[in-house]
């Protein structure tokens, strides 16, 4: 906290470098025509273009286990946005990487009852057992830790998950088991016993919930029980020009 | 144990309570204080625990008959009065009539909006997620009900983007949904038609903020926006928006089915019906628990076991780290009570901390939280979270001085209703609460210059990001952009 923030992208190409891998060609494609295909789908699932940035952000995320910089400008030129208006929303969330990820991402929960309960010491078993602190990933890219805000499992306090996965009353005996298997590519299950997946598969599951055979061309030429999108809907609307106390007209208080 | 009650009476709550005749809590009294759930939403969850989110599940028990009578039976403003006169409050924390707040969605605009906010991640709270991964067909038919009674036609469910497993009951339920009929077209044959999209969030608190929650949607930083014009006024993409819980959604098929009365007959004159209390903490049986709002904290203490052998309470959060601890269990869980003590029900996550829980260290954790999740947006959260840490963390590390109390209290004033939303209120009620009531424990830290609790300093501070102050003796001065880096995650 004592440097201004570096550049992620650049960040990004000196990791590459130590590690020993080909930085990316940044005007490389990273949607192929299937991937386009999909972004188009995603797209007709809401009203305005606009809301589809995050999820095709996920879907960037999924090619290349985080989000390029050609992907990045990709996205923008999809959704005809600007790419620094893309970068802007993209910064904001947390599940949104912008520097080269491992296979498997470890978020130890650091809130009220995992801290209570003990789990900031899986931290340092994490540190220990594959060398890489907060925020690092280990070189030969197959793991990631981060910690992370409550993850809505505090009755299995303390909880972690990996690839969103989620582990409940983990112990310093059961997340080096975890560990140790996913580096010899066996199987590790969730507490619901789902199977841990790849970050990029599980960055890819995220870009396509919710598409519906109900939905797609015939969604978006359709209006809604006769109600047409009003022009404020239209893309380029920006909702700064709400939030103004002029022409609320609100009746709450 | 809650099972004592039951097995003297030999029948559900329910049953109970006709054949006592009293409420839930004279007849408490009169059975030797023993607690027990209450389950409306969680109620297929508990009866059906092996397949509770199929549709075939879920319709077999009764599931889409609460919203097949509104659609069919009930005209919009019919549903509207039935869940005013039910008085069912907003879930989420500000508790807000549900009925009322469909009323503010003006007739004569169209279209508009329902949104979900399944963005759950007040600390503490695991309620939502139990909801949408284990009854995600309860949620749809309370969207649905939502739906007709303000004539919205698009309903976007908000769901976490931590939340895997959910996401995907949820997409599977929505697609069960539209095979049935039950969305798209002609509504149970009526000509209502309702979409349902599900949208993943990526990871930020704030968008649990309904405002935020829009910005989000609408592929923004998720920044919350200035009110008036509420978001029932002018919401999504400019349109009247009635943004509402998962909880309080799935309170509505059985409001349609069985009336206001029977809503009525559990909790208090201001807060009917049950609650859903996620229990966590020092306590034997962490879980979600569903009782009648005015519960007593105590009942609720020993539904989840009591605290761990041999160990004694010694502070309560309970509402999420937003609300301001309880050291007694001596209160009823209800919206009125708890805010006339000084804290709040919030989202209903109840931490029970017991004596090994140094309070400078939850404090920091809770700061640090809301230090993370802070937007930026405005000055006195972005910056006086920032310094809380600081602090908290020199004096949690034995380098405190003596007036670093009353400097945190300072920045808790200069936080607290300066802010641009609930966040950074949020944040210096928590920590005046811990500083305020432990005042003492903060003070032994800066006297020992240690904390007195074993290994916990040097466990803290090796897992904070950026931790450790090095500020000792200096006034330590924000790094350029510092503040702004705890949005921007690597």
């Amino acid at each position: 906290m004592t440097t201004p923030a570096p550049n992620p992208y650049e960040q990004n190409r000196v990791q590459r470098e130590q590690q020993g891998r080909a930085p990316r060609d940044e005007t490389e494609r990273v949607f192929d025509d299937e991937l386009r295909a999909k972004a188009a789908e995603i797209v007709a699932k809401y009203p305005n273009s606009r809301s589809a940035v995050l999820p095709l952000l996920f879907l960037a995320q999924s090619v290349d286990g985080y989000v390029t910089e050609a992907g990045m400008r990709e996205v923008a030129e999809i959704l005809g946005q600007t790419p620094a208006s893309v970068l802007a929303a993209g910064s904001f969330y947390s599940m949104i990487k912008k520097v080269p990820q491992g296979d498997y991402l470890i978020s130890i929960c650091r809130n009220i009852s995992c801290t209570h309960m003990g789990g900031r010491k899986l931290v340092g078993v994490v540190e220990e057992r594959l060398g890489i602190a907060d925020g690092e990933t280990t070189a030969d890219g197959k793991f990631t830790l981060e910690t992370a805000e409550c993850l809505a499992t505090c009755d299995g306090a303390p909880t972690m998950q990996i690839n969103y996965e989620d582990f409940y009353d983990v112990t310093p005996e059961t997340l080096i088991e975890a560990v140790d298997r996913l580096e010899s590519g066996r199987e590790v299950k969730s507490k619901r016993d789902k199977p841990v997946r790849t970050a990029k598969e599980i960055a890819y599951e995220t870009a396509v919930v919710g598409i519906y055979k109900k939905m797609g061309d015939d969604m978006k030429t359709r209006t809604t029980g006769g109600e047409v999108l009003p022009p404020d809907m239209a893309p380029g609307f920006r909702p700064s020009e709400l939030g103004t106390t002029e022409d609320g007209g609100a009746s709450d208080a | 144990m809650p099972e004592e009650a039951r097995d003297r009476l030999g029948g559900t709550a329910e049953e109970n309570r006709d054949r006592l005749g009293g409420t839930a809590e004279e007849n408490r009294d009169r059975l030797g204080g023993t607690a027990e759930e209450t389950r409306i939403v969680k109620r297929r969850i508990h009866e059906y625990p092996d397949d509770s989110w199929t549709i075939e599940r879920a319709v077999d028990d009764g599931a889409y008959k609460g919203a097949k009578k509104a659609i069919t039976t009930m005209q919009p403003d019919e549903v509207i009065d039935l869940v005013k006169a039910s008085g069912l409050r907003g879930r989420g924390g500000a508790g807000f009539p549900t009925g009322v707040k469909w009323s503010f969605a003006p007739k004569d605009v169209f279209p508009k909006f329902i949104v979900v906010n399944h963005d759950e991640g007040e600390p503490g709270t695991f309620k939502d997620r139990e909801l949408g991964e284990n009854d995600p067909h309860q949620l749809i038919e309370g969207i649905t009900i939502a739906a007709w009674a303000v004539q919205a036609s698009r309903a976007f469910i908000y769901c976490r983007g931590e939340f895997a497993l959910g996401s995907r009951r949820l997409d599977r339920a929505i697609s069960d949904a539209y095979e049935r009929g039950f969305l798209g077209e002609g509504v149970f044959g009526s000509d209502f038609e309702l979409e349902i999209i599900l949208h993943r969030g990526a990871g930020a608190y704030i968008c649990g903020e309904e405002s935020a929650l829009l910005d989000s949607l609408e592929g923004f930083r998720g920044q919350p926006r200035l009110r008036p014009p509420f978001p029932a006024v002018k919401g999504l993409y400019g349109q009247p928006t009635i943004v509402n819980n998962t909880e309080t959604l799935g309170n509505l098929p059985d409001i349609i089915l069985k009336g206001a009365d029977w809503f009525r007959q559990w909790g208090t004159e201001k807060s009917p019906g049950t609650k859903v209390l996620s229990v966590s903490g020092h306590v034997n049986r962490p879980a979600n628990y569903e009782v009648p709002m005015g519960t007593s904290l105590a009942d609720v203490l020993e539904l989840a076991g009591g605290m761990r052998e041999g160990h004694t309470l010694k502070a309560i959060i309970p509402g999420g780290a937003s609300a301001p601890l309880l050291t007694s269990t001596d209160i009823a869980m209800d919206f009125e009570s708890l805010k006339e003590a000084g804290s709040m029900l919030g989202s209903g996550a109840v931490v029970f901390m017991d004596e090994t829980t140094c309070m400078v260290r939850n404090a920091l954790v809770t700061t640090e939280f809301f230090e993370h999740e802070s937007c930026g947006k405005c000055t006195p959260c972005r910056e006086g979270t920032w310094w809380g840490v600081k602090v908290l963390e020199r004096i949690e590390e034995g380098d405190g001085r003596r007036e670093d109390m009353d400097l945190l209290l300072d920045i808790c004033d200069g936080i607290d209703g300066r802010a641009f939303c609930p966040l950074g209120d949020a944040a210096a009620w928590a920590l005046r609460s811990n500083v305020k009531l432990f005042r003492e424990e903060f003070e032994e830290h800066v006297s020992l210059g240690r904390c007195p609790f074993e290994d916990e300093a040097k466990v803290l501070v090796g897992a904070h990001q950026g931790g450790g102050s090095g500020d000792a003796g200096v006034m330590p001065q924000p790094a350029a952009g510092a503040p702004s880096d705890a949005n921007t995650q690597p």
